[in-house]
């Protein structure tokens, strides 16, 4: 058991089609399940998942929101990003629209929580579908770089790099929540 | 008028929804302002201040950092439950030091229990240093 569990609400968002959900169950099923056939997400899906903090004795838990991405859903979606801990911007490396649409996405997000920095990324997924890529990893990291995210390429499919974003996040986190501690130290 | 709101007068924090071992609920009434309870993530969260018999409430005083949203509820039952609200606030954020909110309560405000919920937070994270509950304990006749 770890000695503190830090609890943080982790927003995963992109186009529909660029497989939010496949990542997500992935990284939530330990890489035993990946979602062979399309349903797409109607309004916000969540499920959580602990994450050790690698060196010390703490976790934490990720209450991840799996959130459509059809347009249709938004107004419905949005409502249940009350306080967003953690954002996860996620694109199909196949696909120019899923790729330009990130920052309105990263945005929506942002603007849930303005006066706070949230740990973001910004993760490629189906890096399988080599022949048919369009965005390259330059242009990726890129943008990545120029919003605060950190970038990550995946493949939910072959079940390729899909933790990793979400221990940067959960480390992230818990790097600002050490921070803060020693804010509310420095005003004792 | 006493602070009754203290460990050593017999208080006893009754519940609390998130705690870090480093930085105990029990913090909020040890009778300083050096020490805190911290919440460690998504809100709302709260704790409950439970009294060793019932009291008479003039005043209550917290000391936190970053809380928003703040709700207070009293209970007069023997177990904490069946909370009815006596105070809703919205803080405003400092930066750089804590922030003090007094609440007057109504005449006769008695409590066995108070609760506190943070309902937001200016950040993550919220801190509570201290709780003061100013009053004297009720005179029973059995």
């Amino acid at each position: 058991m770890p000695n503190n569990i830090l609890r943080g609400a982790c927003i995963v968002v992109g186009e529909p089609t660029s497989g939010k959900s496949a990542v997500t169950q992935v990284f939530h099923s330990d890489g035993s399940h990946f979602p062979k056939s399309y349903l797409m997400t109607v309004g916000v899906e969540l499920c959580t998942k602990t994450v050790n903090v690698p060196e010390t004795n703490d976790a934490v838990e990720l209450f991840i929101y799996d959130s459509a991405g059809k347009e249709l859903f938004y107004d419905h979606v949005q409502k249940h990003w009350d306080h967003p801990s953690m954002v996860m911007v996620v694109y199909d490396v196949t696909s120019e629209t899923s790729f330009n649409s990130c920052a309105k996405w990263l945005e929506r997000v942002r603007s849930h929580n303005h006066d706070v920095s949230i740990p973001g990324v910004l993760v490629a997924n189906k890096i399988d579908l080599d022949q048919r890529r369009v965005i390259s990893p330059k242009s990726g990291k890129e943008f990545a770089e120029s919003n605060g995210l950190e970038y990550f390429e995946c493949s939910a499919k072959e079940m390729q790099n899909v933790d990793q974003p979400f221990h940067y996040l959960a480390k992230q986190y818990y790097r600002l929540y050490q921070e803060k501690i020693e804010y509310f130290k420095s005003l004792a | 008028m006493f602070d009754l709101a203290l460990l050593s007068a017999g208080a006893c924090i009754a519940e609390v929804t998130s705690s870090d071992v480093n930085y105990p609920p029990e913090n909020i009434i040890d009778g300083t302002n050096e020490t805190f309870w911290t919440t460690t993530g998504l809100y709302p969260q709260h704790f409950i201040i439970s009294f060793t018999s019932p009291v008479l409430i003039q005043t209550v005083e917290i000391k936190c950092v970053n809380v928003k949203g703040l709700l207070v509820d009293r209970s007069v039952q023997n177990v904490p439950e069946d909370f009815e609200r006596i105070q809703k606030r919205v803080l405003d954020h400092v930066e750089g030091q804590q922030q003090t909110e007094e609440f007057q309560l109504a005449d006769d405000t008695t409590a066995q229990h108070l609760k506190f919920t943070i309902t937001s937070g200016h950040d993550h994270f919220a801190a509570v240093y201290r709780v003061h509950v100013n009053g004297r304990a009720v005179h029973q006749s059995m």
